[in-house]
């Protein structure tokens, strides 16, 4: 599926990813922890394919295809999905109007048949349900006056919507309590599927409680510098990043 | 230091330009001699003629000018053409051509002949007098009191190629009265279109002004507007500019009387070399009265845009609500956009503020849509209609909303 070689990326001339190896098969939820300043957010960015972003040396490959020099809409009809760890506000634009944007442009580069308004209300309304979704929060403008646990559902919705095959969420809990997470990661675990895979960026250890991966990474200055099963993930909460980088975190 | 002994140096050079109206001067006395209407007419055509042949056309040398000059795209005009402006019946409307109806009302030849120009900066009265000068086509629109025409009303002001024109407009609206009225400008060619309107409302009258302009790419539009708004009066303009090489939208609106409101919204869509200036004075008179400008502008390729918005909120007019926001979108480095908000306040209980913002497609929401699957034009398309739509928040009918936006995707298409 997913297949990370070698990646070094740089921001205005930063190195921030210095060498990073990773492959999370078909099927599999790989964790990435790490302390701030790690290189999370930027590996989720380079992944979705954002500008600014130099990479220097290696490859990504999704499929075995090399996904960098494609544009995020062509990643995302590859296959590609990030969830935002904050959600973009984009006033005027209706929630209904982007979801059915979206979900047809892609359907478009697949390939597939573009959703007729009937056909996309009926899709809509199923998975709105599943995620608490009120018709309200979809009248209204994309993430404007949405509440945290409102935007990070709201990114889930998206996902679902769109049925990637890999999704990354990059700090999902954030801001979140504990109610608004549970419902949040409910709705990614029943998306979890043997055809897809999802890299979960988080810097605690609670979200994993919740969604439980098959491997979790620890991510330091640039590099993946530990890999384990869930259960690094509750070592990790004891001791801390300090103790495996060697420095205070 | 006394007055007796103040010295005032003149300026160099003057600001006043007499050489650059040489054109629309010649044309006045052929033009005068086909005129068989009254004396009053006659003396507000030379009242014109007078100020004109004083001071020229506008230049940038003139404070309220700074950014737009018109003296190249006009220079070249030597025939006055005659509009032809046509509009649907709608019951309730009395519009009527003006030849005939300022002989025949007397609201009309007092609108026209008795209305005073501004002597605000921005608000230069150079072109009003030019409109003057050479007054003949035009329409006036007439509400009665009480009359509430649900149907709007159209009006289309056809210009050809290769001709100067001045147009008039006398609308008012009667007490407790409502009309809407959908301007369209659409003329093909190279013309200069000259307009001079002005518009009453009466008290508890309410006007929603849509106007649409789109003319040629190659015509010259400009446009001097007046507006007095009465008690409890409503005026709401709806502009959306697409249209000609440059143009000049001149808008003066007075609240008279308590509780008058006027909502000024315009957007601005540019591309090419066009240059699309909106300059508006809203003066609140009378306590208790409300005014918001509201522009949004976007500039493409090497256009120029231009905002100058003036509140001006006399002594007497306490607890006044005036807003002004104007923000602007540059979607390329050759394009430039200018901005004058002001606020002149002489009352001292009054809510008001004022914004500008220029700046470029915000990175973040392109992201977000693009990692959604949308392509780069369509969510650049998307960004940009909702950005504009704002403004036509205020059009109640759901018809003419969507005409706007339509009129929104066909330029975002092009």
């Amino acid at each position: 599926m997913l297949q990370i070689k070698n990646l070094h990326a740089a921001i205005d001339g930063k190195e921030i990813l210095k060498g990073i190896n990773l492959s999370i098969p078909t099927g599999e939820v790989h964790a990435i922890m790490g302390p701030n300043g790690s290189g999370k957010s930027t590996l989720s960015y380079v992944l979705a394919g954002r500008d600014g972003y130099e990479i220097t040396q290696g490859e990504i490959l999704l499929n075995g295809e090399n996904i960098m020099e494609m544009a995020p809409e062509e990643r995302a009809a590859a296959g590609v999905f990030l969830a935002f760890q904050y959600p973009v506000e984009i006033p005027g634009v209706q929630m209904t109007t982007f979801l059915k944007t979206a979900l047809n442009a892609v359907r478009k580069q697949r390939g597939q048949k573009e959703l007729d308004a009937l056909d996309f209300l009926k899709l809509m309304k199923k998975k709105q349900k599943e995620l608490s979704i009120s018709d309200e929060m979809l009248k209204r403008a994309v993430n404007v006056g949405f509440s945290g646990g409102e935007k990070k559902r709201n990114e889930v919705l998206q996902m679902a919507m769109l049925e990637p095959t890999l999704a990354v969420l990059d700090e999902t809990d954030s801001g979140l309590d504990i109610d608004a997470l549970k419902i949040v990661a409910d709705g990614v675990n029943a998306l979890r599927d043997p055809k897809r895979s999802f890299l979960v960026i988080t810097h605690y250890q609670r979200l994993l409680d919740y969604i439980v991966p098959d491997k979790v990474h620890v991510l330091a200055n640039g590099k993946i510098i530990k890999t384990g099963d869930a259960e690094l993930a509750k070592e990790l909460e004891k001791t801390g990043y300090a103790g495996l980088t060697g420095e205070a975190a | 230091m006394s007055a007796e002994h103040k010295i005032m140096q003149f300026p160099v050079k003057s600001p006043y330009h007499p050489e650059t109206a040489e054109n629309v001067l010649r044309g006045f006395a052929a033009f005068q001699a086909e005129q068989a209407d009254s004396a009053e007419l006659t003396d507000l055509r030379i009242e014109g003629l007078n100020y004109v042949t004083q001071h020229g056309l506008p230049t940038p040398k003139l404070e309220g000018w700074k950014y737009t000059n018109i003296i190249p795209a006009v220079r070249g005009f030597d025939r006055l053409g005659t509009v032809r402006v046509s509009s649907n019946t709608v019951p309730g409307v009395i519009a009527q051509p003006l030849v005939k109806s300022i002989v025949e009302q007397d609201w009309v030849k007092k609108l026209i002949c008795d209305s005073q120009t501004s002597t605000d900066l921005n608000i230069n009265p150079i072109l009003w007098h030019l409109a003057n000068m050479y007054f003949r086509d035009g329409v006036s629109i007439d509400v009665p009191a009480n009359t509430e025409v649900k149907e709007p009303l159209e009006i289309v002001m056809e210009c050809d190629d290769g001709a100067f024109y001045v147009v008039h407009t006398a609308i008012r609206v009667g007490a407790n009265a409502s009309l809407t009225i959908i301007e369209d400008h659409r003329g093909k060619g190279k013309f200069w279109k000259n307009r001079l309107s002005h518009i009453t409302v009466a008290p508890g009258g309410h006007l929603t002004h849509i106007r649409i302009q789109d003319d040629s790419k190659d015509a010259v539009y400009t446009q001097n507007t007046k507006v007095t708004v009465a008690k409890d009066g409503h005026y709401n303009a709806v502009a959306l500019y697409t249209g000609a090489a440059i143009s000049r939208n001149q808008i003066h609106v007075l609240l008279t009387e308590p509780g008058a409101l006027c909502h000024l919204n315009g957007a601005s869509l540019m591309r090419g070399k066009q240059h699309s200036d909106t300059t508006i004075l809203v003066e609140h008179l009378a306590p208790h009265c409300e005014s918001n400008q509201n522009m949004r502008t976007i500039l493409d390729d090497q256009s120029h845009g231009v905002f100058q918005g003036k509140v001006h909120v006399h002594q007497i007019a306490q607890k006044t609500d005036g807003y002004q926001l104007s923000k602007a979108i540059l979607l390329s480095e050759g394009a430039e956009m200018d901005t004058k908000p002001e606020l002149e306040i002489y009352a001292d209980d009054v809510k008001c503020s004022h914004g500008a913002t220029t700046g470029r497609l915000e990175d973040e929401p392109m992201f977000y849509m693009r990692s959604r699957g949308i392509p780069e034009a369509e969510a650049r398309a998307l960004l940009i209609e909702s950005f504009v739509a704002e403004i036509f928040d205020e059009v109640k009918g759901e018809e003419i909303r969507e005409q706007l936006l339509e009129r929104v995707r066909g330029w975002l298409e092009k």
